[in-house]
């Protein structure tokens, strides 16, 4: 009896959850109209901010130089791009010098001297420097679309927001077996589920292809030294307080970028992440927020990484209880929601990475979709350790920057197009 | 692009307007707001209103109560009261979802008056799936784009229809697939063409199928319907969404059937995979338009009641398909239509077996696309090719020509059925056997009957045992949980009800037809074949033992 109801409490808990997530994630195509507003307006040629573009490398000489000159071809007519290194990193830095030496009146190049170096310690040692309206921050290994600038240009004029977040995506999906999956979470994140959080008001930022406003930025102190995920933390604060954040997606106005060279790294990444969106939620900026739905959403979204991991436990769990374990047969059924739910995510990701294929014009191949399905529950393994490990690592007190390095497969493959 | 909105929002911003490229791209056709039209809320309330008055008016007295109908019924009061899915062993002869549905909608009613849960008072909850199907083929036909006049027709046709009306007053499964079906229709051809509600025309899709398994066939007219309905940018999102919820929720009942250890065959059990071979080896009843055949018989049944609606929607839905390449409206009718000839190649089958109630289903389709028809018709003449003013006086004056006909033929044909829908009374016959077996019989508690599943509630209500005591005539012979507790046979009974059905059907139930052969009547009511004798059981001392035997309930 106890275990009929504990088992019947839990399906039916995560079968909300995975509904709550699954309708979340397919924000974007719930209609048309949804769709097509997800899209950058078109600029009318009118320009009138300035941009500085912050460009954090750490050991990146391999791809910095490529960068800061696809960044230089933009068709906006006034930014800078400000390169931060570090002290103790001569090759970047060589690099850097180089560009600015080019091109001294848009590139300039700020030395972090901090001991322990971080992304938002970084950031935050530029900051005085941007003479720019509007701050971008891009990472070194991005891919910049030449009319970006412009797009985002028109995007503040037009709507008065405080801060734009533009798309980012993975492309290299065809590298290995979690590649693929990791592209396509960018892919429902970024193209998705990103544009429900402008909506309801309360948004985690992605960590580039982010603009904000250098006055609001300045304003709010800039960005949280001590916080593994800082880009959602500015974006929880900047939303708690009710600055106005608009998304845009359009496939070829997103920065490309590619996914961690190892599953190790990925990892890393992924623990790194989660700790962050820990410690955003125990920060509990979020908290400001004027509406219960709100605050509901970002408990919610800030406990994603912890829940889903926890998912992926039970669903097995619970169907190995109903098929063997003697419950009465509605509780027997009850325990087959969360799979129900399940499945239907699963159907969605190969629809979206037919999609996504159709958007980047990539060919998906048999082997990608058969790859996406049996990967499925390797991945949700790697979501779990990642989980575990960051709570571990969190109550350990441990807080420092897992750097993940970039080879710049995406640059080969995908330039072409 | 989307906005967050600033702090303690208040109306929700829309997102920014698309630009003009998109947008255009984004309407094909003006969209119907239903529940703010004045006028289509009023029409609809009006035909509401007759269709309610006309199929509820008389709704006990006729048509005849069917065996079926009984049934489901006493599933469903088995449902009620907590003995499963049927009183005797439920094996998989339909899902169960559609006598879950009765249970559910005869709840309050049954609880209040427990003796109310007999098929001819509990005819008056069909009225709320009447009702609710009603409405929706009129929110179909304008999701369709047809013009208000022909939603209204198309509901007169589905609800006032002497067929209709005979057919949606009886109990039984298809009339809430049909309501389901309508419902996924609808949001299939949902003016936001919202991906959950594409999604949840699926799901609802899969509940109409589990009501009644013949659904399955009109679901790929389901699909074109939403096909067309839905837009390119998010088509492939919505109906991969739809059919994986319809396929996830319909395979929740070999689940069930896995579940309960009864998916295949073995010894000592029922099973699904039993069930679905008997449903598809019942012996055919011939090819319907051979004289003499089974289906034929039904066929001319059904004609019987009304030729207008399936005739006439026959030759609708041919018009349609023939001109879907020119008529707008025929595109925008693509999905019935194709529903109705799906319907119509089915019935057609050499040797497939046709129950009477197959009709049911095609039944709001034969409406949308009879009235679909007329709107095609009334727009070819009225409005194409308007260039000549002068010609307006004569086309008017055709239409009016072509309306009146139309009336004139149907008009006398219908009320003549529909006045004796209202006012004959078919069932006086199983009124006064109920009565009887209730006032006349002493014992009841301690008494076998053999009754048809019609009354069989009835008998339950005045103080019958229920499954052994008042036994469905069948399973004496069919199911060994009965037979058993029958080891003398025929003389293990006290009472037989031959009603049409039991006679019928006796001929190949040896046990039933020894009941009849060994008793004889006491109390006759009507007259010639529809009669119904209450037959007493005579012969050798069978009285002897039988108020000391364990009465098991």
């Amino acid at each position: 009896m106890l275990i009929s109801v504990s088992v019947a409490a839990i399906s039916l808990a995560l079968f909300w959850m995975a509904a709550f997530t699954l309708w979340w994630q397919m924000h974007a195509w719930r209609t048309p109209e949804t769709l097509a507003a997800t899209r950058f307006e078109r600029p009318d040629g009118d320009q009138g901010l300035s941009f500085s573009l912050l460009l954090p490398a750490r050991h990146e000489q391999a791809v910095l130089e490529h960068t800061v000159d696809r960044l230089l071809e933009s068709r906006h007519q006034d930014f800078e791009i400000i390169v931060i290194v570090g002290h103790d990193d001569p090759g970047t830095a060589e690099v850097a010098d180089r560009a600015a030496a080019r091109d001294p009146g848009r590139v300039r190049v700020v030395v972090d001297t901090h001991e322990a170096k971080n992304k938002p310690k970084a950031l935050n040692t530029a900051l005085p420097y941007c003479r720019g309206d509007v701050v971008g921050v891009f990472d070194a290994e991005d891919q910049v679309h030449p009319d970006l600038l412009a797009h985002v240009d028109h995007a503040f004029g037009a709507t008065r927001a405080d801060v734009v977040q533009g798309g980012v995506q993975l492309i290299n999906f065809h590298s290995s077996w979690y590649s693929l999956r990791n592209c396509l979470e960018y892919f429902f994140w970024f193209r998705s589920r990103l544009h429900l959080h402008a909506a309801k008001g309360f948004i985690p930022l992605g960590g580039n292809t982010v603009f904000v406003r250098t006055d609001v930025l300045r304003e709010a102190g800039g960005w949280d030294q001590d916080c593994l995920a800082e880009d959602c933390d500015l974006g929880v604060r900047l939303s708690s307080v009710g600055k106005k954040v608009v998304v845009a997606y359009d496939a070829d106005m997103v920065t490309r970028e590619e996914t961690p060279g190892t599953l190790l790294s990925l990892l890393k990444q992924r623990t790194r992440w989660n700790q962050g969106f820990l410690q955003v939620y125990r920060k509990k900026d979020w908290k400001q927020l004027p509406t219960l739905g709100q605050r509901m959403l970002a408990r919610y979204t800030l406990m994603t990484p912890f829940m889903q991991a926890f998912t992926g436990v039970i669903i097995p769990l619970n169907v190995a209880i109903a098929l063997f374990l003697d419950v009465p047969i509605g509780v027997a059924v009850i325990t087959f929601l969360p799979l129900l739910t399940a499945m239907v995510t699963f159907v969605f990701e190969i629809v979206g990475l037919h999609d996504f294929g159709r958007q980047y014009g990539l060919r998906v191949r048999l082997v990608h979709y058969l790859k996406l399905i049996a990967g499925g529950p390797f991945y949700q393994v790697l979501l779990a350790g990642a989980a575990v490990r960051a709570v571990w690592r969190e109550q350990r007190g441990r807080n420092e920057w897992e750097l993940t390095s970039h080879v710049g497969a995406h640059l080969v493959r995908e330039e072409a197009r | 692009m989307t906005a967050t909105l600033p702090a303690a929002p208040a109306a929700p911003e829309p997102a920014t307007a698309p630009s003009p490229p998109d947008g255009a791209r984004l309407f094909t056709r003006p969209v119907v707001r239903f529940r703010g039209s004045r006028p289509d809320l009023i029409l609809c309330g009006v035909l509401l209103a007759a269709i309610l008055l006309v199929q509820g008016w008389n709704i006990q007295q006729y048509p005849t109560l069917s065996d079926d109908e009984g049934t489901y019924l006493a599933q469903a009061w088995a449902v009620q009261n907590g003995r499963g899915l049927a009183h005797y062993t439920y094996w998989y002869d339909h899902p169960p979802l559609g006598w879950m549905q009765l249970a559910a909608l005869t709840w309050i009613p049954s609880l209040i008056a427990p003796e109310s849960m007999t098929v001819a008072s509990m005819r008056l909850a069909m009225l709320l799936v009447s009702a609710a199907s009603a409405v929706l083929i009129y929110v179909l036909a304008r999701r369709l784009w047809l013009p208000r006049w022909a939603a209204g027709l198309a509901m007169v046709l589905f609800g006032l229809s002497p067929l209709s009306v005979v057919l949606q007053r009886e109990i039984f499964l298809d009339n809430l697939a049909v309501m389901w079906m309508l419902l996924a229709f609808c949001l299939a051809a949902s003016p936001s063409r919202h991906l959950w509600h594409h999604f949840g025309a699926g799901v609802v899709a899969a509940v109409g199928v589990l009501t009644k398994e013949t659904m399955l066939v009109v679901l790929p007219a389901l699909l074109v319907t939403m096909w067309r309905h839905s837009h390119r940018d998010t088509r492939k999102f919505a109906v991969t969404g739809a059919i994986t919820a319809c396929a996830l929720i319909g395979f929740s009942y070999p689940l069930f059937a896995l579940l309960k250890g009864e998916l295949l065959p073995g010894a000592g059990h029922v099973s699904l995979w039993d069930g679905i071979t008997y449903q598809m080896s019942r012996p055919g009843s011939g090819f319907i338009l051979t004289d003499g055949t089974g289906s034929n018989g039904v066929l001319d049944s059904w004609l019987y009641y009304d030729r207008v609606l399936p005739i006439g929607g026959l030759a609708g839905a041919a018009l349609l398909l023939a001109t879907v390449g020119r008529s707008v409206t025929a595109r925008a009718l693509a999905g019935p239509a194709l529903a109705v000839a799906v319907l119509a190649l089915v019935a057609l089958r050499p040797s497939g077996y046709l129950p009477a109630m197959y009709v049911i289903q095609a039944l709001p389709f034969l409406a949308l696309v009879l009235a679909g028809g007329a709107a095609s018709v009334a727009h070819a003449v009225l409005r194409k090719g308007r260039r000549t003013p002068a010609l307006l006086p004569v086309r008017r004056a055709a239409a009016v020509l072509l309306a009146t006909t139309a009336l004139v033929y149907v008009v006398p044909r219908w009320y003549e059925g529909d006045r004796t829908a209202m006012t004959a009374d078919a069932n006086a016959p199983y009124r006064a056997a109920s009565a009887w077996l209730g006032a006349e019989v002493p014992d009841p508690a301690h008494t076998r009957v053999l009754v048809d599943d019609a009354l069989w509630l009835d008998l339950v209500h005045a103080g019958y045992g229920a499954g052994l005591g008042a036994i469905w005539f069948y399973k004496a012979d069919l199911d060994p949980a009965v037979t058993r507790t029958m080891p003398r046979g025929w003389r293990d009974l006290d009472y037989v009800v031959a009603s049409p059905t039991v006679r019928r059907d006796a001929r190949d139930l040896p046990n039933v037809r020894a009941a009849l052969e060994h008793s004889t009547p006491v109390a006759t009511f009507g007259e010639g074949e529809d009669r119904i004798e209450i037959r007493k059981i005579t012969g050798d001392g069978t009285t002897g033992d039988r108020n000391s035997r364990a009465e098991a309930p």
